[in-house]
This record gives C-alpha cells, sequence and structure tokens, in this order.
C-alpha cells in the first residue's frame, strides 16, 4: 500500500501526462474523426474551459469527456442532450453508461435556440 | 502448494523499475507517460487483485490437485525436460486462455479492465483482474495436471510467464533484435495487442511466444505508420476503481435483463455483439476500416452506441 502510494506520488510529481492543452474545433474533429469515422459535425460546442464538446451529428450527440490527460467519446440521441440539465454554466449529460456515467462540459448558455428541435 | 511464488519474488523489481521509467521518461531518456489518476488506479487494481485472488486460489488449487490425481503420466518436477515441456504446454494454454478473454465477453468481462488505460507503461502492467477466478479461466490449465504435471509446477510456470509479460507493457523499449521478436513476445508485439486501432484489434495474444499467434493467424506487427492508441474502443471516461472492476459485467447483466431471450449471445457472443446489430465488434470494426481505406466510407449513423 505504501508503494502504491509512493510511486503514485511521485508519477504525480515528476509531471509526465501527456500534453495536451485545450480543446478547440479542429481538434474536436480530429479526435471525433477516429472516434466515429465518416460522421459529419453539423454543429460544434467547445467547453469554455477546453475540457471537453459536444456535438451535434445528425440525429445524435457526440459527446467528448476529458479523462486525465486523454477523452473518452460516447454518442446520444440529440433529444436526450438538449433536454439535459443546465445550471451555472454547467451542461451535465447523462450518458446512461455504467462506464461513462456522466459528462459535464461547461458552456455559456443551453440548449442552443436554433438546434434545439 | 507452491515451492516458491515468481511474482511476488519479483515485486521488489516492480517497484523499482516503474520507478526507473518514470525518472528516465522525466529525463527525455525514454518515452513513457504516466498520468496520476490512472497510475492510482492501475497500481490499485494490482493491489487488490492479489486479494480478490485469494478467494477462488482455493478452488483452483483443490481443482488441479483433484484433476493430477487422475493424471496420465507421472512427470518428475525435477527433469529438465519437464520444465521445457511445461513451458510449451503452459504457453500454448495462455495463448488460448487470453484469446478467449478477448472473443467471449463472459471472460471478456474479467479480463476488459486490464486494457482499460489509455496509457501504456509498466504499470499497465499491473491493471490485473479481481474476477479472473470467478470467471473460471484456471479450469483451462487442468489439463496440464491431468497430463500429468505436478499443480505447483503448473503454479510456478504460470507465474514466470506473468512475470515476463511484465516488462513488455512500456514504450520505453521499442523494437529488440529480429531473431527476438520472431519467437518471443515483445513491447512492441504487446503495444499492438493492447491497441484500439481497428486494424490492430484482436491480435498478439501470446504470452511468452509470439509463434503462437504466427501459428494461429492472429499476428499483426506494429506498423511505424500507424501509431498504437490506446485503450477499448469505448474508454472509459470515470477513474473509479470499482466501475473500472466490473462495468463490463454490469453492463452484461444490464443486457441479459433487456433481452432476456438472447441472453445467451450477451453473455457468450463475441464482445460488442447484440442481437439488432446495433452494436459494433472488433469484426465490423475492422470491417467498417477496410472499407474507409478503400474509400467506399458507408458507416451507419448509429453504429457506434
Amino acid at each position: 500500500m505504501a508503494a502504491v502510494g509512493g510511486l503514485v506520488g511521485l508519477a504525480a510529481w515528476v509531471g509526465i501526462a501527456r500534453p495536451g492543452g485545450p480543446l478547440d474545433v479542429e481538434r474536436v474533429s480530429a479526435i471525433l474523426a477516429v472516434e466515429f469515422p465518416g460522421r459529419t459535425l453539423d454543429a460544434v460546442w467547445v467547453a469554455t474551459d477546453g475540457s471537453g464538446a459536444l456535438v451535434r451529428s445528425g440525429g445524435m450527440a457526440l459527446v467528448l469527456c476529458p479523462i486525465g490527460d486523454g477523452f473518452a467519446a460516447r454518442q446520444i440521441p440529440w433529444a436526450q442532450a438538449v433536454s439535459s440539465s443546465f445550471r451555472n454554466g454547467q451542461l451535465r449529460i447523462d450518458l446512461a453508461d455504467i462506464a461513462a456515467p456522466v459528462a459535464t462540459i461547461a458552456l455559456p448558455s443551453w440548449p442552443p435556440k436554433d438546434l434545439a428541435a | 502448494m507452491k515451492a516458491f511464488d515468481p511474482v511476488q519474488m519479483a515485486t521488489p523489481l516492480f517497484i523499482i523499475t516503474i520507478i526507473l521509467e518514470i525518472v528516465l521518461a522525466r529525463f527525455g531518456k525514454v518515452k513513457a507517460n504516466y498520468e496520476t489518476k490512472d497510475t492510482a488506479v492501475s497500481l490499485g487494481m494490482g493491489l487488490f487483485s492479489g486479494v480478490a485472488g485469494l478467494l477462488t486460489a482455493g478452488v483452483a488449487a483443490a481443482a488441479a490437485i483433484w484433476a493430477w490425481q487422475y493424471r496420465v503420466f507421472d512427470i518428475p518436477m525435477t527433469a529438465i525436460w519437464a520444465w521445457v515441456a511445461l513451458f510449451l504446454l503452459e504457453d500454448l494454454t495462455y495463448y488460448w486462455f487470453h484469446r478467449l478473454s478477448h472473443e467471449r465477453r463472459f471472460w471478456w468481462a474479467a479480463h476488459v479492465n486490464h486494457h482499460t488505460s489509455q496509457h501504456y507503461n509498466l504499470s499497465t502492467a499491473l491493471r490485473q483482474t479481481w474476477t479472473g477466478g470467478l470467471a473460471g479461466t484456471w479450469a483451462l490449465w487442468l489439463p496440464l495436471a491431468l497430463l500429468g504435471f505436478p499443480p505447483a509446477m503448473i503454479a510456478i510456470q504460470k507465474g514466470i510467464s506473468l512475470v515476463y509479460q511484465y516488462w513488455i507493457h512500456t514504450e520505453a523499449i521499442r523494437r529488440l533484435p529480429v531473431w527476438f521478436e520472431a519467437v518471443f513476445n515483445t513491447p512492441s508485439h504487446h503495444r499492438v495487442h493492447h491497441a484500439r486501432n481497428p486494424r490492430y484489434l484482436d491480435s498478439n495474444y501470446a504470452g511468452i511466444l509470439i509463434v503462437w499467434d504466427r501459428l494461429f493467424g492472429t499476428f499483426q506487427p506494429e506498423l511505424d505508420e500507424e501509431p498504437c492508441r490506446y485503450g477499448i474502443v469505448k474508454n472509459l471516461a470515470t477513474f473509479n476503481i470499482l466501475r473500472v472492476a466490473f462495468h463490463e459485467w454490469i453492463g452484461m447483466a444490464v443486457d441479459v435483463v433487456r433481452h432476456p431471450r438472447h441472453a445467451l449471445g450477451y453473455v457468450f457472443g463475441r464482445p460488442g455483439w447484440s442481437h439488432d446489430g446495433s452494436r459494433d465488434t472488433s469484426a465490423t470494426l475492422k470491417a467498417a476500416w477496410v472499407r474507409q481505406q478503400e474509400g467506399n466510407v458507408q458507416v451507419k449513423p448509429d453504429a457506434i452506441a
């Protein structure tokens, strides 16, 4: 147990996670091209802190959740994304997945008026 | 029962080499990335896998001893030929255990946690299963006891195999000499095994000898033009260690409850199998990738659910 704590502490201290940086539309597109190849991205919302994104692709919402220095991607029906709770600048999306329960994305507003239908 | 435990003996080596990999990576001497929470989950899984293993170790040991009572041959533990034979047969058993663990959901549920890290470093090697004993894969080694190999000998060889497989979980070693890469499982071969690129899925199941993959058609070399992306097809979005350990079991149970008529398919089908074809298996992902490479992209809108 002490050894595990020591190794985790060392990993944290030296800081050798993958270099990342905040997301932008270009990077989101590149990641989603790998996660959902061939899908068209109709509209992209990047989190204001650059740590996640939500994309409309036809009738589906593609969600990019930050996890450590990487990302996990999921898709849910667009209507489900639109009806997600939005409070204090945080969109909380229930992904209904035991391995990816919730995505929280910081956005200025939600839902988008012109795309909510 | 065991004369000695290779894994227990190697534990100090695990700790020293992880420190070495982290320090050398920090100074840019080797390629390695460690993310703090990811490392904590890997090491936590390793720490508690031993505890979880104890719960079923008695059953597995009793089964091996029972099988050995009906042995076909008396194989001496002191003979070199016996160790050579066991090395080959145990490694062949491991290959099929590992292949089964990837190709059937019930056993994938126990094994998947080893693949859940998006990193590939020495700590990933220790991200071991908590439910392997419950999944009953230890039964695959019973034929060795029936053949006549003493259970202690089998346990030692399994430990040696596990220790061998530790050091290949690294990006610090790029390629080894051609003759070694041809015969043995190496960091390069095993990086491919941990990759989620469609081209690399379901390949390189070897324990120590990569020759089994070459023999059974599952070998895939690491290609410079296609760097490995690590993790699983649908990466986890959580570091909750309980979700890491049990997510596939829970997902499987949910599927069985929702679709009881298709329970067998959801339990013993390939990972990703679904009764309506709405999900992707390795095979469909590979086929989609091939189509994409051919410039004929035909992706179902909801295929990657």
